[in-house]
């Protein structure tokens, strides 16, 4: 059974004023339990907008959303069940840090939960482990932390709820690239020991296109494309008219196939491109 | 929510009303709210009511705008209509039952004081839909100009004033996003008495303040990069002038003033 499943969701902003503009429109997507779903769509494209619905923080204006088979508004107690059943973490997270040490924000989601101190002390212990908080650092002051480490911290706040669907919104915003593939080479072993299903929102497919085991393409607040990596890079034509970013190697080989070489366009890594590469070199079809 | 209070709110637009200086408009409104003040019964008031009216359909704000700013305080308005009507006891009596006593100058008083406060609520947000946040503190700093002898400077906090409006959005954004990331990691907000509920606040006031903190630094950073350095020698872009239509609008204000002192002495007192 899906374990997040939408039904014709729709939302607007400002509805009923000249401003309005409709954020998400008929949403139906269905995750299994345990993917890596990349959300992608370039700013505006109503992604935000949309995984605020799966935790119950924006009320659908039509549609509903089910949470393993749940439908989350049907009272106040499922809405709340939600909210820990599916982990939300914000664009730049570090923001909303305010204890007086990295240990207490960590455990301020599991608290809430209403669950007992050694529940709570292990499932600090686990996240801070999965996000790379080490043991010196839950005694600090989350203040006294570089950027990178106070982004961690955050996420470690949202993985210690232990949530059935971790959602992270731009994870890699305004990191620099060895920070980036720190956090989403952490993100990856989490999915791996948990086996728990994980979304990330990014603009960039190139980010997550190698983390990834489906991808959710959002385009003019609709699902544009849902599927493997492999099939959605197949559509890279479509994904550039979309003004969505695709990896460099993809770019070099729709470059080839429009210079009339008979090139599969499904590649997203060097590794890929070789493979093809030598594959029509033996064909004889390429001949250096 | 946060997001529905529209005093404050600036609507851009190019009517006469928008177009007037902002210091004679920052005048005329002070003048309006005393004359609220001065009305003494039905006749003047409602001489006053008709020229916001007509000030209001010059200014091209839509009624629909008009109202919305007047939905915050529509509590404080049926408070203070029924406080009127239930301990003034004058005229006829016109409802007797155990403890409520209802008179018709009662009835008559609150209409009134409603009136009075919509008014008040009317005239004073019309300077802010018309005028630009910027182009009041100017107004407020050429107003004050006579005081540049104090030891902070007018300009300083007329600075400090557009700052602080211009902050304003800016801050319930952040604020919504931050209730949003707390409430995602199950802080309750909504729930619990006023201490609970006070305390759940903390992880939002928290955040805010060292947000806060963050932007004046930049801010302060970015104006010394910009060689800001307070009044001393500042030349400005916009030169105000007054217009025939300020002047213009100065007499009728006289006028309307003269026809309220006028109506409050020949048809008597009712407050």
């Amino acid at each position: 059974m899906a374990i997040l499943k939408t039904e014709h969701l729709t939302y607007s902003y400002s509805t009923g004023t000249p401003f309005e503009v409709t954020a998400i429109e008929d949403i139906n997507i269905e995750i299994e339990p345990g993917e890596l779903v990349a959300v992608i769509g370039h700013t505006g494209s109503g992604k935000s907008t949309l995984i605020q619905h799966f935790n119950g923080l924006l009320k659908p204006q039509s549609g509903k959303v089910y949470v393993d088979g749940q439908d989350i508004w049907e009272s106040k107690k499922t809405l709340r069940a939600s909210r820990f059943a599916v982990g939300l973490c914000f664009q730049y997270p570090e923001y909303q840090l305010f204890e007086e040490t990295v240990y207490k924000d960590i455990a301020f989601g599991p608290k809430n939960m209403k669950l007992s101190e050694e529940e709570i002390d292990r499932r600090v212990r686990d996240a801070a482990r999965y996000i790379g908080v080490t043991d010196d650092m839950l005694e600090k002051s989350p203040f006294d932390l570089s950027g990178g480490e106070k982004r961690r911290v955050a996420i470690a706040g949202v993985m210690a709820m232990e949530p059935k669907i971790l959602i992270l919104d731009e994870p890699t915003a305004g990191l620099d690239p060895r920070g980036r593939d720190t956090i989403l080479g952490l993100i990856r072993n989490y999915r791996e020991e948990t086996g728990r299903t994980v979304m990330i929102v990014s603009h960039s497919m190139d980010d997550v296109a190698e983390i990834a085991s489906k991808v959710l393409v959002i385009n003019n607040a609709r699902v544009a494309m849902y599927g493997t990596v492999p099939e959605i890079y197949a559509r890279s034509e479509e994904l550039v008219s979309m003004g969505l970013d695709i990896p460099q190697v993809t770019k070099v080989f729709l470059g080839l196939k429009e210079n009339g070489i008979p090139v599969r366009t499904d590649v997203y890594t060097v590794e890929q491109a070789r493979a093809q590469l030598r594959e029509l070199r033996e064909k004889g079809v390429l001949a250096w | 929510m946060v997001k529905d209070i529209t005093i404050g709110q600036y609507f851009p637009g190019q009517s006469v009303i928008h177009r007037m200086d902002p210091r004679m408009k920052l005048v005329l409104t002070l003048f309006f709210i005393i004359f609220i003040f001065v009305c003494h019964n039905f006749w003047s008031l409602g001489l006053m009511v008709l020229a916001l009216g007509v000030t209001v359909a010059l200014s091209r704000i839509s009624i629909r705008t008009i109202l919305r700013g007047i939905k915050p305080v529509v509590i404080i308005i049926l408070f203070t209509a029924i406080l009127n009507v239930l301990y003034i006891r004058s005229g006829d009596l016109l409802f007797d039952w155990r403890f409520i006593h209802i008179y018709s100058g009662g009835v008559y008083t609150a209409i009134f004081m409603v009136i009075r406060i919509l008014a008040l609520i009317v005239a004073s947000s019309l300077l802010t839909y018309t005028t630009s946040p910027t182009l009041i503190t100017d107004a407020i700093e050429r107003l004050l100009s006579p005081l540049k002898f104090m030891r902070s400077g007018v300009h300083t906090i007329a600075m400090m004033m557009t700052i602080a409006l211009r902050f304003i959005p800016t801050l319930i954004e952040e604020f919504d996003k931050i209730t949003s990331a707390q409430k995602a990691r199950g802080a309750d907000l909504e729930t619990g008495n006023i201490l609970e509920r006070t305390r759940a606040l903390i992880p939002v006031f928290i955040p805010l303040f060292i947000t806060s903190f963050r932007r004046a630094y930049e801010l302060a950073y970015a104006m010394e990069c910009r060689c800001y350095h307070g009044y001393e020698g500042r030349t400005r872009m916009r030169q105000m002038k007054l217009e025939a239509r300020d002047y213009v609008a100065l007499l009728l204000v006289v006028a309307v003033l003269a026809g309220i002192i006028l109506l409050n002495h020949f048809f008597g007192r009712l407050v």
